[in-house]
């Protein structure tokens, strides 16, 4: 008896650290927010009980479904020229090539960099008047005229290709570790019975990526409709609110930013606005999950 | 695109398939591969080499934009980042709080990884499934408010380790990675130092821990660079206490100064600062990164 509440007093010990950890500062968060969205709550002062005003505010609030529409180009944009640039070089790399192990290095250098850091540096190269890519396309004669990379016209697909930089070499990875899972004799047998090189990737790359595809595509998705460090350093949702997504103007209602911001801190909205953005990226993953549900099965 | 990949198979397997393209047809399509390769890696490469060039141009030549490359190497901008620009400090601020955090998520979640791989106890699926849950659940900004009143209430806002401790909170991958390593270690091993009369608490940390240093680098490793590259929890700690900002933070806010566009020079240099430790880092454990990351999706 005595030696069974010792090792239950050895395990709490060991996992006390964590548990507290957790609760204090995963779980309770959670709550907190789940609490103060019923509240009228500016950050200082009383927080008032108003039930779901903060909700029907939430319908009206143009600025929020302007960011959730940015949020959808933004995640679309970058997911349409990630994936299959990623499938597509791990594909390549998979192969027995000369100089692969240096070139997956290279591809996959942009995930161990600070997004923050190199959004710093970004945000200097698209400059438009001494910016290095205007400078690069004007000498190779691609742009008669410095494009305003930063401006209203062009700010999203500046943020998108700096997000299609530092996503592409991850998705690789993950996709060459799929393939690489693929067994060989399929492909040997596939050869012998006459299969070509395209209806080998139909027939065999494809289907049997499927499973590995379907979860790299969920983590793609997620990551995507979260993502805004490097939309903040950038533009900071700007020129004119066409960068703003749905979790920079939940992070700007949170804390306290630059004076000329349309919006202003507000806790107990900003909670609702933040349960709405987790509601939505949940909403669009299961959406996923259910068209995606055949990706699943191989034969 | 892919049809050289597949058929980039063993050489004897070749033999008896009728083959479609030429040779001719084959050499084209190495080259468009091998083009398409050279112009990712070199997208790829191109803004740290521009980081890399703009650190050692003067104030003007980054300001006119004109050439790629310095006119004559200015490694002094470096000396003037490291101190006019306060980087000492950052890289100081920046070193402190990853190795901290390094060192605490390893202690906790190795702690509770051991008693979870080898006890039994009530309660044990439940907080299984909690961690399982916090590394999918990652709210991101929603949980930042609550964190950070938190820590106000606490009086940790002033400190590094406030930052410190939320991001230790978020060990859960990091647990389940050990746990993985743990699998691994024979629990012959406890029970033979158990029965010499070690106590669980000597036994973990004399045996068992020792055995674990290579899972604990890698898991390390990872633990350091996700806190290296933090940015949104330290700049938002750091609003009102600039002495405690960490390189991301720091550089990030070198934009806003009243003379920023006369340090674009400065920041190139910080840039450099900040991202060469991460990338030697990477450099040196290539295999472990990709290796990891890769295996990742997996599971």
């Amino acid at each position: 008896m005595i030696y069974k509440w010792k090792r239950l007093g050895e395990n709490s010990l060991f996992l006390m650290p964590s548990i507290i950890l957790t609760i204090t500062l995963g779980i309770y968060p959670l709550v907190w927010m789940l609490r103060y969205m019923f509240y009228d709550y500016a950050g200082y002062g009383e927080a008032l009980f108003i039930g779901l005003d903060n909700f029907s505010r939430l319908i009206r609030d143009a600025l929020f479904w302007e960011s959730v529409r940015n949020t959808f180009v933004f995640a679309g944009g970058k997911l349409l020229l990630t994936l299959p640039l990623s499938l597509l070089l791990a594909v390549i790399l998979n192969g027995r090539l000369r100089g692969s192990n240096l070139l997956r290095g290279i591809y996959f250098m942009p995930t161990v960099i600070s997004t923050a850091v190199i959004s710093v540096v970004f945000y200097n190269i698209f400059n438009s008047y001494n910016g290095m890519v205007n400078t690069v396309l004007m000498k190779l004669h691609l742009v008669s005229q410095p494009v305003d990379w930063l401006g209203p016209k062009h700010a999203m697909l500046t943020v998108i290709i700096v997000a299609v930089w530092g996503a592409v070499g991850n998705y690789m990875l993950l996709f060459l570790a799929g393939l690489q899972s693929i067994p060989q004799d399929l492909y040997e047998s596939a050869s012998i019975d006459g299969a070509n090189a395209g209806r080998r990737f139909w027939n065999i790359t494809l289907p049997m990526l499927a499973p590995v595809a379907q979860m790299v595509i969920m983590l793609a998705i997620i990551a995507s409709l979260k993502g805004y460090e490097s939309i903040m350093v950038i533009t900071e949702g700007g020129p004119i609110g066409k960068t703003e997504v749905m979790y920079l103007y939940l992070y700007k209602l949170l804390f306290p930013v630059s004076t000329g911001s349309p919006v202003t801190q507000q806790l107990g909205y900003g909670s609702a606005v933040g349960f709405a953005s987790a509601v939505i990226v949940g909403a669009v993953t299961g959406l996923y999950f259910f068209f995606s549900r055949k990706m699943n099965k191989v034969y | 695109m892919n049809e050289h990949v597949i058929s980039k198979q063993p050489a004897g397997l070749k033999q008896g398939v009728p083959r479609q393209s030429g040779h001719a047809g084959r050499i084209a399509v190495r080259t468009v591969m091998w083009l398409f390769l050279l112009i990712t890696a070199l997208l790829t490469l191109f803004p740290l080499l521009m980081t890399l060039t703009g650190s050692l141009k003067t104030g003007a030549e980054m300001m006119t934009g004109g050439s790629l490359f310095p006119a004559r190497l200015q490694f002094a901008n470096y000396a003037e980042a490291w101190k006019q620009a306060n980087f000492a400090r950052y890289t100081w601020n920046s070193a402190f709080m990853s190795l901290m955090v390094t060192a605490g998520t390893l202690l906790v979640a190795s702690m509770a990884a051991y008693v979870v791989d080898r006890r039994n106890f009530p309660g044990k699926r439940i907080y299984v499934t909690v961690q399982a849950s916090m590394m999918f659940i990652s709210v991101g900004a929603i949980v930042l408010r609550p964190q950070f009143d938190l820590m106000v209430a606490l009086h940790l806002n002033t400190t590094l380790w406030g930052v410190i401790l939320i991001l230790v909170s978020a060990h859960s991958s990091t647990f389940f990675m050990l746990q993985g390593f743990f699998k691994a270690i024979p629990r012959e091993l406890d029970e033979a130092a158990m029965v010499d009369g070690s106590g669980f608490i000597r036994t973990f940390f004399r045996i068992i821990l020792p055995l674990l240093t290579p899972g604990l680098g890698v898991a390390g490793l990872f633990a350091f660079r996700h806190a290296w590259n933090e940015y949104i929890l330290p700049l938002v700690f750091t609003m009102t206490n600039p002495k405690l900002q960490t390189l991301t933070v720091g550089l990030a806010n070198l934009r806003y100064g009243s003379s920023a566009a006369m340090q674009i020079h400065l920041m190139m240099a910080g840039a450099c600062l900040s991202i060469l430790p991460m990338l030697l880092a990477y450099i040196l454990a290539n295999k472990t990164f990709i290796q990891v990351t890769a295996g990742s999706v997996k599971g």
